[in-house]
């Protein structure tokens, strides 16, 4: 496999061939196996949100930002699903890691499982692309290996969701058996899936699953572990990112025009070597080139009579 | 500006009955006046699309924007929707259809759907559904947990379910059960002078499910026909759908609002299909599909609501 021609049809939104992905996935998981559930990262890095399958805008982000051959990259996870191609985003994303293993790390998000990708839109994309599902398997494979968190210079944590009421340590997190399909409660379910909000204690959501926590949890984690900052993605912001509890959390996001029709900005957080934080934003990629050509698909109202 | 599309020109088929105004130059021609009204459906910033038409004495227009941003967001939560939560993730707030009659100078009746006024009818106590993995997760906290179990912090209905079905400035519709939408009428292929698309609010319930309130509209040269949809999916658990249905008759003057509310259990509907769809289609697929689901639930409720002005 030449990755280096893979990489060129991958920006293109080529299609790549079966076979081709099958090592990919298997040469990424002989990597990530020996990855840490919390990596350790050094400053500065490029701290990126949810990618959501907007391969365009990935492209985007990374000519924004100074590009993975210069710059060192943390994902927060969500590189697949709503978007149109969610294969391609995760397949570039597999070989930058693939040729700059030092330069990019991937955290898994939650919608990095066989059971989300069922819904939300990365099965049905590889069955269109291929007419089987083997290469979502493959990729689910991997998503199993993916890690669960990032630190950076010890202090800055970095993970998908949020809190766990099961893990006060980046210790705790390091003891998690990870590889595996992302279980439906407990700390690593937590870590994917919970949310920040202005609220007292430990809460439950009201959808009956899922946590909420607040201030006092974020400030009590910072404290417990020596950090000063939580960086999470997994809600979308108009703004591209937003800063909350004094700064003592982050919500970054990176997917603009979210759905192709959100109309928000996404951003990068680049954290320097004094840990100083300097988001970068960038809008979507236009639909159509200058020559009026389709860049992406648009979903446009289609005139009909409904009745 | 834009060249007048030929395509839609060779479309002049019929003349028009009534007068009419096409007024917003950036989008594709009207096939009677040539400059029509479909809008832009480009979601980049900065966005703003607001086409409208006039038919004889009545006016449509349609406004689209980005969702709101975080300091919009503060002051829906904080001033106008207190009692929810957390807001829907998605909200088009600067989103609206509005329809509007002159009846003559000084006195006209309109009817609008916006994203506020829905979000004004959510209920702000607990809706008592749950994500299908709830049960479990709760159970295994019990055990888990030593303490009380984590409790709900802010009760509202999450699924965002509302009976909104427009807002009306000027003389309220009067309940008829007996009016009915002339279905004939709106099945005729008249042509269409103004048609548009949009979502008033929309959230993904924590990726179980989608919540969602849209809105469509198409205007024909005698009579309009109005859409608004809500549709709930929670998965596993609950599919529910409530249209409202909003018809003009230009000429006469004559309003008549439906709204059906459809409901079933989710796994109840899966178990009556799984063995009726064809072997390409995915019934899971089918369930995303607010016009399959619709055709597939039981109609729970119904009201019909007229005005002659």
């Amino acid at each position: 496999m030449n990755l280096d021609h893979t990489l060129e049809l991958l920006r293109q939104g080529k299609h790549i061939p079966e076979e081709t992905v099958y090592s990919l996935c298997l040469e990424l998981q002989e990597l990530l196996i020996n990855e840490a559930n919390v990596s350790y990262v050094d400053t500065p890095v490029t701290i990126c949100g949810d990618i959501h399958g907007q391969l365009h805008d990935l492209l985007t982000l990374f000519e924004k930002s100074g590009g993975v051959e210069k710059t060192r990259y943390i994902f927060l996870g969500d590189f697949v699903d709503r978007g149109f191609y969610s294969l391609e985003s995760f397949l570039l994303l597999l070989c930058y890691k693939l040729r700059y293993p030092d330069r990019i790390t991937l955290i898994r998000g939650n919608h990095e499982t066989r059971q989300i990708t069922k819904v939300y839109g990365f099965y049905d994309e590889v069955l269109r692309k291929y007419g089987n599902c083997n290469v979502w398997r493959y990729c689910c494979e991997v998503f199993d290996y993916l890690s669960l968190g990032a630190i950076i210079n010890n202090k800055i944590f970095c993970v998908h969701g949020g809190l766990s009421p099961d893990v006060d340590t980046l210790d705790a997190i390091r003891g998690i058996d990870r590889k595996q399909e992302v279980p439906h409660e407990g700390p690593m379910c937590d870590l994917l899936w919970s949310d920040p909000d202005d609220v007292e204690t430990w809460s439950l959501s009201p959808r009956g699953a899922g946590f909420l926590f607040g201030k006092n949890e974020v400030d009590k984690f910072l404290h417990g572990n020596d950090i000063e900052l939580i960086a999470r993605a997994h809600q979308l912001v108009m703004e591209g990112y937003k800063e909350m509890f004094d700064g003592g959390l982050v919500t970054v996001w990176s997917a603009p025009n979210y759905c192709y029709r959100c109309g928000n900005i996404a951003a990068v957080l680049e954290i320097d070597d004094q840990l100083q934080r300097n988001y970068t934003i960038f809008e979507a990629v236009q639909p159509q080139d200058g020559v009026g050509n389709a860049i992406i698909p648009t979903k446009k109202p289609q005139m009909d009579y409904f009745l | 500006m834009d060249q007048v599309p030929p395509v839609t020109r060779g479309r002049q088929v019929r003349s028009l009955p009534l007068p009419h105004r096409c007024n917003n130059p950036r989008n594709p021609a009207c096939a009677h006046c040539g400059t029509v009204i479909i809008p832009s459906p480009a979601a980049i910033m900065p966005l703003e699309d607001t086409p409208s038409i006039s038919v004889g004495s009545w006016t449509i227009e349609s406004r689209k924007r980005p969702i709101l941003d975080t300091p919009a967001l503060s002051q829906w939560e904080s001033e106008h929707l207190p009692g929810l939560g957390a807001l829907p993730e998605m909200i088009f707030g600067g989103n609206y259809v509005r329809i509007r009659c002159d009846l003559d100078e000084s006195k006209h009746w309109d009817i609008e759907f916006n994203a506020l006024d829905a979000l004004r009818e959510v209920p702000t106590e607990d809706s008592g559904v749950r994500v299908s993995c709830a049960s479990d997760w709760l159970r295994s906290k019990h055990r888990r947990c030593d303490g009380a179990p984590p409790q709900i912090a802010k009760q509202y209905d999450w699924t965002y379910t509302t009976r909104y079905r427009g807002t009306v400035t000027g003389c309220p519709l009067v309940a008829d059960t007996t009016a009915e939408l002339p279905l004939a009428m709106l099945a005729k292929p008249d042509p269409i002078l103004f048609f548009d698309d949009m979502v008033l609010y929309e959230d993904e319930l924590g990726d179980n499910g989608a919540s969602m309130y849209s809105c469509k509209v198409r205007v024909m040269p005698e009579r309009l026909l109005l859409l608004a949809r809500f549709f709930l999916r929670v998965d596993d658990v609950l599919l529910r759908v409530q249209d409202t249905r909003l018809y003009v008759e230009f000429a006469q003057n004559r309003v008549v609002r439906e709204w059906k509310r459809y409901e079933a259990d989710y796994n109840e509907v899966f178990k009556r299909h799984r063995g009726g769809v064809p072997p390409h289609r995915d019934l899971r697929a089918l369930l995303r599909d607010s016009n399959w689901v619709v055709d597939h639930l039981p109609i729970v409720e119904r009201t019909c609501e007229t005005i002659q002005l």
